[in-house]
């Protein structure tokens, strides 16, 4: 139980999205931004995508470094993969990088080299829309992410832990899902328990919390469910957070509220990190 | 003295697909003995970069030349930084070259490729050089910036391990050079440099990380992993060598990773 396996293409690492499209994400988010939740949720989720796909990406391609999946749940429950790739579910990486739904022109700020900033247009690759529509069957979804993840393990048993990430309102309709939540990191290849973290989107006018230690200073039940159900941070994900500024800790779990789960990337070994000198 | 020089990729990748690079000048055969200063450099290209390869090929090149042109390179932290500015440059000018192929042959660079090619590729990079002074004795110098690593064998004994002296040091979050850096301050604070004097009978090895870290562990065990090498370097016996990368990382004793070993032996 290390975390400590290598990811590659022969012992490549599984990633599922589970994704909130239920009627309740189409609320405005907390904090006064524009965005709803099933917008915020969907551009994580590229977001998470891109950056995957750029991390394994080589002159030749992008490396079969991990297999994803994107679960949607609301209406119905199954593969939130639109364009080239609706309908799948676990997908390797190079398919996902090379058949992205369309790519969108997004403004951003960048700095100007003096001092300031500078707007410029990126290209944004989409694979997943935003949905909000019907119940939140979070157990099912979960319950649907746990059957990936063990059928996963029995092919892979010496792979790095699948990592299941649920991005959610949190406003489970089919029950309580900490024990959906639990029988999914019961799954266990040589290398440790399969991992479930969440992203908390919340109408909450909150302060953003991101990797806490203890559910203290959230806001309410569903975040702290959401809390409760997620995985402590491995030792090695713990060294990352800490260099991304997060006091992390013993007990510090994979959840983040209403703030950006973009840099859970970075906790990731491929190999050699490309670090800048300081 | 004798050079040679074997490089094998990580398990599960092609020969093709390893990103460690090294040059030996003058080019030479195992069995011939050079009198002249021997310049050598390896380098190992973050497996994260785009082109990793390519650049750890293209500084290693520099340095070695950069190391024979001018024998204080090595000695001064500045004018080694200074060198690899310069490796930067002629990367600019390559990439430019790469595009336009790239282009060319009806692939452009893809979406995922364009933010690493922006933030241009990384890589470690040692060098060494090598040369006879009035006496008998051999004087090195060595500049280093990251966790490349030169091991000075005397007696059968580790003389000097540089510049990095424990396996526990060794990281996945080396120092290293990025093509496009051009802070010639930066550059100079993290390079590390060396110097010894080497008689005949002693041994230096040049290694990526990989093999430095099992080979500091080695040591630290009482072992002497340099009789180990020399079974495979001085014949450049690479299936006999690439047999026993497997057979380390099997049992777990060495990190699956690009391997590279440059051997200098005084004779």
């Amino acid at each position: 139980m290390t975390y400590a396996a290598e990811i590659s293409r022969a012992n490549p690492a599984c990633i599922v999205f589970l994704v909130d499209q239920s009627a309740s994400m189409s609320d405005p988010i907390g904090g006064g931004a524009p965005q709803r939740k099933s917008e915020v949720v969907a551009d994580a989720i590229n977001r998470l995508l891109a950056e995957l796909s750029v991390k394994c990406a080589k002159e030749e391609g992008v490396r079969d470094y991990f297999h994803l999946a994107a679960i949607g749940y609301g209406h119905t429950v199954g593969s939130a993969f639109t364009g080239p790739l609706a309908g799948r579910e676990l997908v390797p990486l190079s398919q996902v990088a090379d058949r992205p739904a369309r790519v969108e022109k997004r403004v951003k700020k960048v700095p100007d080299g003096a001092g300031g900033l500078v707007e410029t247009t990126t290209g944004f690759p989409v694979w997943v829309d935003p949905v909000a529509h019907g119940a939140t069957p979070m157990c099912r979804a979960l319950a649907r992410a746990e059957a990936l993840v063990s059928d996963w393990v029995g092919r892979h048993p010496d792979c790095f832990p699948p990592i299941v990430l649920n991005l959610t309102d949190g406003e489970s309709t089919d029950g309580d899902p900490t024990s959906a939540a639990w029988s999914v990191q019961t799954h266990v290849s040589a290398d440790g328990a399969a991992l479930l973290f969440n992203l908390h989107v919340s109408a909450t006018n909150s302060v953003p919390v991101t990797f806490p230690t203890s559910d203290a200073a959230l806001p309410d039940s569903y975040a702290r469910t959401l809390f409760g159900m997620s995985s402590v941070l491995p030792p090695h994900m713990r060294f990352y957070a800490l260099q991304q500024g997060v006091a992390a800790t013993e007990t510090t779990r994979g959840f983040v509220y209403n703030a950006d789960i973009t840099s859970i990337v970075q906790f990731l070994d491929i190999g050699t990190r490309a670090t800048d000198l300081r | 003295m004798y050079t040679s020089s074997l490089r094998a990729p990580k398990q599960g990748n092609s020969p093709r697909e390893c990103e460690d690079a090294h040059l030996v000048l003058p080019r030479c055969e195992p069995d011939d003995w050079l009198t002249g200063p021997v310049c050598a450099a390896v380098a190992d290209g973050a497996s994260e970069s785009l082109l990793a390869g390519e650049w750890a090929t293209l500084l290693a090149t520099s340095a070695t030349g950069a190391a024979r042109e001018d024998e204080d390179v090595l000695r001064d932290g500045e004018r080694f930084a200074a060198a690899l500015v310069d490796a930067g440059e002629a990367w600019r000018e390559w990439l430019v070259g790469y595009v336009a192929a790239r282009e060319a042959d009806d692939r452009p660079i893809a979406w995922y490729e364009q933010p690493k090619l922006d933030r241009g590729p990384h890589s470690t990079v040692l060098a060494a050089r090598f040369a006879g002074g009035p006496s008998a004795t051999t004087r090195w110098d060595a500049a280093a910036l990251g966790d490349s690593c030169l091991f000075h064998i005397r007696d059968d004994r580790l003389l000097r391990a540089f510049p990095v002296e424990s396996s526990a040091a060794f990281d996945n979050s080396p120092g290293l050079v990025n093509a496009f850096e051009r802070d010639l301050a930066l550059l100079a604070r993290h390079v590390r440099t060396a110097s010894g004097e080497a008689e005949q009978g002693d041994q230096v090895f040049l290694c990526t990380d990989a093999l430095a870290a099992w080979f500091l562990h080695e040591t630290e065990r009482g072992q002497r992993p340099w009789q180990v090498l020399g079974e495979f370097t001085p014949h450049g016996d690479l299936d006999g060598f690439s047999a026993w990368l497997e057979r380390v990382r099997a049992e777990g004793a060495m990190r699956n990773d690009d391997v590279t070993v440059v051997h200098v032996d005084l004779g």
